[in-house]
Order: C-alpha cells, then structure tokens, then sequence
C-alpha cells in the first residue's frame, strides 16, 4: 500500500530546543491514523509542518507523493485541515465561512452548496443562521471539522478534532472518522486513548520530539502484550505480593493496604496455575481475582513512563 | 483568479461588518460636512464671541479655497494619524488570531493573501476618498456659492497617492512586527520623519515627502507643477513595500 504521508527524518529546532527529532513516519493511504503523545509531545508541530504553516530544521515531508516544501497549492489542493484550536472570522456564519473555504479550492457553486447543506447537517449546525462570534468552543471545533472536509480531501489532518466536544459530540466525530475509512486518509493526533483505540487502524506514538514506536493497533498489542490481575485478599497482602513478585511471570507488583494487590503478567497461563497455590500457602482468603489484557493506555502509560524515568 | 476574487471578497465583508466602517469613514465625514462650514463661518464666530480678543482681528474674507485647504489639511494630518493606527494589524492580526491557517492551509498563496489585502483596502480608502471630496465639494458649494472642482480634486488624488504609500507601509510594517500596536508605532515614526523630511529640499522635490505641501498648494488655488518625481518614488515605495511584505509573510512561520 502506497504512503499518503511520509516524514524522513523530521527534525524542528525552535530557540536551541529540540521540538522534533528526527520523527520517521509513513501512513498508509486509507487508513485512519492516530497520533498519540502526552502535551508537549510535537504533536502539533509535526501537523504544522506537514501543513506547510511551518518549515522544518531538516528532513522532508511528503504528502501523497509530493513534498511539501516544494508543492504548495498541488497538495494543499487535497488536504484538509482541523487546527487544534480552530479561529474564524467571528462576522461569518457557518454557511458563509463553507461557501469562503469551498471556493478557495475552486468548488463549483452547485457542488459546494450541496456540500455546505450535508456536511452542516453531519456537524449538528445545520440551520444555525448566528455568526461564528456567538458559537461555544464545541460549535467551532464542529465546524472546524466540516470545513475540513469541504474539499473532500485525500488526507484529512486532524489536530485534537474531540478536545473540545462532550460526549455525544466526541461519538459522533468518530463515527464521521470511522465512516471516512478506506475513501480518506486521516491522520488525528490526540491524547485520549480511548479515541485512537476505538477508531484507527494505525498508531504513532510520539514522546519528546521522537517516535516511540508506530505499528497496526493489534501488532502494537501483540508485542507489548501483558496481562493485569486484580486481587483482594483478606489478609497478608504484602507477603502475598513478596511471593508473587519471585515467579518468572510477575513483571511488576504493587499492594495496597486495602488487601488489593496488582499484578502485570507475561504468561497467564502460568500465572492462572500458580495463584491459587500462593494465596493458600499463605493462608489469606481470596476476595476478588480480575484478568485482563492490557489495552492501548496501558501500553501509552509503559512506553512514555519508560522513556520519562 | 477566483481564490483571489473570494479573499477579496471576505475583505469587503469584513469591512461592511466590523468596527471598520464606522472608523475611517466616521472621521471623514465629520471633517467633510464641517470643514466647509467652518471655513465660510470663522470670522462670524471669532467676531460673535463677546469681549474675546479675537473680536478686534481683521480676518480676510473666505474663500472656498480656505474650504479645500481645510479638507486636505485634516486629511494629511488626522485621518493618516487614524490610518496608521488602524492598519497596525493588517496582517498581523490574523496570523494572531489564528484565521491565516485556516486561509493558508487551502490552496491560496501568501503572496495573494498579502496583495489582496493591500489591492482591497487601497480601493475603500479611495471609495473613503471620493465621497469625502464629494461632499465637502457640495457643501462649499451650498455654503460659498460656487465651487470649481479642478484645484479640489487634484488636491485630493495627490492625497490619495500619500495614503495608499502609507497604507503599502503598514502592510510590511505589520508583516515583520507581530503586534499591531508595534506596527502602527513603527508607522507613526515613518510618518513623522517623512514630515520633517520635507523640510529638506531635495526630499520634498525627488520622495513621497513632497506631497502633502504639493496637495496643500493645490487645493489653496495655487498653480503648481504636477510632482512628477513625488508621485513616481510613491510607486516605487508602494510596491517596494507590499513586495517586501510578501517575502517576509512568505518566510514567517504560523
């Protein structure tokens, strides 16, 4: 599968520091693309410069085959693009600013009111004739994403497109992303997890300026895969765990006074043997005993707490 | 073409809907419907004030030369004042607020973004302009009795010609000085040291400087010599400054 986006060895230096260095990625074309990092990660610096909005210290973008630094009006032409915190002309409406977008990239006057009409009515905005000066952060960050699909682009970049949406609006924005699957490429950067895990097929996950890792979800799983197991015990917790902590399969052990103790495995299968043994050999009756594979944080949580020590 | 069309469009909005119409256009009004008047009624009021010492003055007859003179004297010095301050955010404003990336990242280069701005607003100071003159032309004529336009309207595109170098100015002020309190200070300078530079001959025959005394003899009734060498260094000024506007918004990052 062809890359709609690439980054080679992508490195922005502001004032001396280091915003990014040297971020390799490459995003499927068709595929939805989560962007993952803490605040401060170069999220928003790596969308500016595959925008174009800045230059890089070195390294090249590549965008549907054609570097950025050089293509100007050709990739902009099918790119669209929700900043982080969207600014419109407060004067417009909602209609009005579509029309102004659409025709910047030459949509026909039958199309683009057509466009305007269904991609108003998706954002939840259709109707509303108050100009944009008037509208809470969550009807901004909804626009925002309508002009960004006005153009029907090839890559669509989304900059934190559900920071500022309740619940129902965060579920609808990804319903619109996960709907686009297969006919746009999208590329999001978030740091809500749950985002990314419910909607991409593909995760970067970005952490002071360089790529920790970027695979499929599911391989990403596969290859941090552990396992975490919940139990409460009715007494001696902490001598539980000591003895927890010596098996082969215990990665990391934490009691609490409560009696819980939390367990991250390698091997389940050993750890479903040996638990019971344990917990009678020290004579503490078992309360609660959970399982489960690690998800997504779990695996953000472990990768960025590795490289923060 | 039509990308550019559409940005000049949103300028022309955004002019009819924000604080921008009432702004200039307000200031010159008032200059244009009370200059006339003023001019024709200033020895009757200087001599209506009892016990003033103006009372005693032997003020010469008005003419609606002291009408245009008025006009053009407030033009060149207020209504620039106002414009310089006015335009310290051309650009810088929306690079600020955020509203060039949503521009900028559509096909539209910088180069239009800036020119378009320039093109639009050079055309409403002119729209400013004319109705200006207009009314001040037909209110001396109410008031005077008579009112050739030749020395009025001279006076008046002279003056058009200082406002668009000074308007060419603030777009590449605005465009290297993020802030537009900056912009209009950095204006304002130039705009001093350009008045004081028309004490120095040279400058007032060969620079932009020359103008205003030009459009001031003019509109006076005096028979002087089209500026030739003021008006062409304005063009180069103009298009030095949008051109240097446009290099310098092409290098800024947003």
């Amino acid at each position: 599968m062809t890359a709609a986006l690439e980054t080679l060895g992508l490195t922005k230096v502001y004032r001396g520091r280091r915003v990014l260095d040297g971020v390799d990625l490459s995003v499927a074309e068709g595929s939805v693309f989560g962007f993952l990092g803490p605040n401060g990660a170069g999220k928003t610096t790596t969308l500016r410069l595959v925008t174009g909005l800045a230059r890089p210290t070195s390294g090249a973008v590549r965008v549907l085959g054609q570097d950025v630094s050089t293509a100007g009006n050709a990739v902009r032409a099918q790119m669209g693009f929700l900043p982080d915190v969207p600014a419109f002309y407060p004067w417009m409406t909602a209609t009005e600013f579509m029309h102004f977008s659409g025709t910047l990239f030459g949509l026909e006057r039958r199309v683009l009111t057509q466009r305007t009409r269904m991609l108003l009515d998706t954002a939840g905005l259709g109707g509303v004739q108050a100009r944009i000066g008037g509208y809470s952060r969550g009807m901004r960050q909804r626009l925002g994403i309508a002009q960004a699909l006005i153009n029907a682009p090839r890559l669509l970049l989304l900059d934190e497109p559900t920071s500022a949406l309740d619940p129902i609006g965060r579920k609808d924005v990804l319903e619109l992303i996960g709907s686009l699957r297969g006919r746009t490429t999208i590329f999001f950067s978030t740091h809500i997890l749950g985002d990314v895990e419910r909607v991409c097929d593909s995760v970067a996950i970005l952490d002071r300026g360089r790529v920790l890792t970027q695979a499929p979800i599911h391989e990403l799983k596969a290859r941090y895969r552990r396992h975490r197991i919940v139990m409460e015990v009715t007494e001696g917790a902490d001598r539980l765990a000591v003895a927890i902590a010596e098996r082969p399969w215990a990665v990391a052990v934490a009691s609490s006074d409560t009696g819980t103790i939390e367990v991250t495995a390698t091997d389940m299968v050993s750890a479903q043997r040996d638990l019971p043994g344990l917990v009678a050999a020290q004579r503490a009756g078992l309360v609660r005993l959970e399982a489960g594979e690690m998800g997504l944080e779990e695996v953000f949580v472990d990768l960025v707490g590795r490289d923060n020590p | 073409m039509r990308a550019h069309l559409m940005l000049a469009r949103k300028e022309v909005l955004e002019i009819l809907r924000t604080w921008r119409i009432c702004v200039l256009p307000s200031i010159m009004l008032l200059f244009a419907v009370t200059g006339p008047v003023l001019a024709r009624y200033t020895p009757q009021f200087l001599g209506a004030v009892g016990g003033s010492p103006f009372a005693s003055l032997q003020l010469p007859e008005p003419t609606v030369f002291d009408s245009y003179g008025q006009w053009i004297k407030n033009l060149s010095q207020i209504v620039i004042f106002a414009q310089i301050i006015m335009y310290g955010g051309i650009i810088s404003s929306e690079r600020r607020s955020g509203t060039a990336v949503l521009v900028l990242t559509k096909p539209v280069s910088r180069t239009g973004f800036v020119v378009v701005k320039a093109v639009v607003h050079a055309m409403y100071l002119a729209v400013l302009l004319v109705a200006g003159t207009l009314a001040t032309w037909c209110l001396t004529a109410v008031v005077f009795g008579q009112a050739p336009g030749g020395a009025l309207w001279s006076s008046a595109l002279l003056w058009l010609v200082t406002v668009v170098t000074y308007l060419c100015l603030m777009t590449l002020f605005s465009s290297v000085i993020p802030s537009a309190a900056g912009a209009a200070g950095l204006g304002l300078g130039a705009f001093t040291l350009i008045s004081i530079a028309a004490i120095w001959e040279p400058a007032r025959e060969y620079s932009p400087a020359g103008l205003p005394g030009v459009a001031a003899s003019l509109a006076a009734g005096v028979d002087v010599e089209v500026p030739f060498w003021p008006v062409m260094s304005s063009f180069v000024v103009c298009i030095g400054a949008v051109g240097l506007a446009v290099a310098v918004f092409r290098r800024k990052e947003l």
